[in-house]
């Protein structure tokens, strides 16, 4: 049942993925992506992490895609077409790379032993909260210095220029 | 047959090489950016698995912050893209090669 679960939303997930990739417009990729998400989605719940699941949709599915489709429909599209698909010469020299590696690391992974596992099992999203806010108390308050920092990085670069 | 742990993480490591692929060949700048989400999750999906594979929350802590970086990082890099735009006419990453001369 598990390596159903896996298959199905594996194969989802990795052909939605190719498909964002080598789409011709930005748009089609962007749908793509969603489509890709929502598969990650699946396979965090599968994993037993609904917390990760749940704000990675709300997070990825819902902010970042609407963000990016917005961002699309203020640029002319006209001057855009120029740039869609993707760079022959650079395929042809990137894909056999990317290949060798996968299936180096992927012997390397196969072949090798994973970690010994501890004996108890946590219950998911209480223990999450409970270490987030006392072992990583600190990194949790400097990503919200993070998120503080990117707004107005983000407000001052879409400014205007007077 | 392997562990179905070991099938995950092959399953991520697929989905970051992908993501990669995409920086080097995508010509236009906002799907390069669509394809460094694609790294990001397939990071995602192997912190997760390790730490199910362990029994730990470290994994999806970090899970979390990777999650904000990603979203600081969407924010900021659209910026760029529209600001590059609006300066310079074209969002073409074949074009944009100012720090090269």
């Amino acid at each position: 049942m598990e390596w159903l679960i896996f298959f199905i939303l594996g194969a989802w997930a990795l052909l939605s993925a190719l498909g964002a990739v080598f789409v011709k417009s930005p748009v089609h990729s962007i749908l793509f992506f969603l489509s890709t998400v929502l598969a990650t989605a699946g396979l965090f719940l599968s994993l037993g992490a609904e917390l990760i699941a749940g704000l990675q949709l709300i997070i990825y599915a819902v902010a970042i895609i609407v963000f990016y489709v917005l961002v699309i429909t203020t640029i002319p599209w006209e001057k855009v077409k120029r740039f869609e698909g993707f760079y022959k010469k650079e395929l042809a020299v990137g894909l056999p790379i990317i290949l060798l590696v996968f299936i180096l690391m992927g012997s390397f992974i196969v072949r090798g032993n994973l970690a010994q596992p501890l004996p108890e099992k946590l219950d998911s999203v209480r223990d999450v909260g409970k270490t987030l806010f006392t072992s990583y108390l600190f990194p949790f308050e400097v990503a919200s210095v993070i998120l503080l920092v990117a707004m107005i990085g983000a407000i001052i670069l879409g400014r205007k220029e007077e | 047959m392997i562990p179905i742990e070991k099938a995950y993480i092959l399953l991520s490591i697929a989905l970051f090489l992908v993501g990669l692929l995409g920086v080097i060949i995508r010509k236009n700048l906002i799907t390069m950016l669509v394809s460094t989400e694609i790294m990001l999750n397939g990071v995602n999906l192997a912190l997760v698995t390790v730490d199910r594979y362990l029994g730990k929350v470290d994994g999806q802590i970090f899970t979390l912050f990777v999650l904000t970086v990603a979203a600081a990082e969407v924010a900021v890099g659209l910026g760029l893209v529209v600001s590059i735009f609006r300066l310079k006419g074209y969002e073409g990453s074949s074009e944009t090669v100012h720090l090269r001369d």
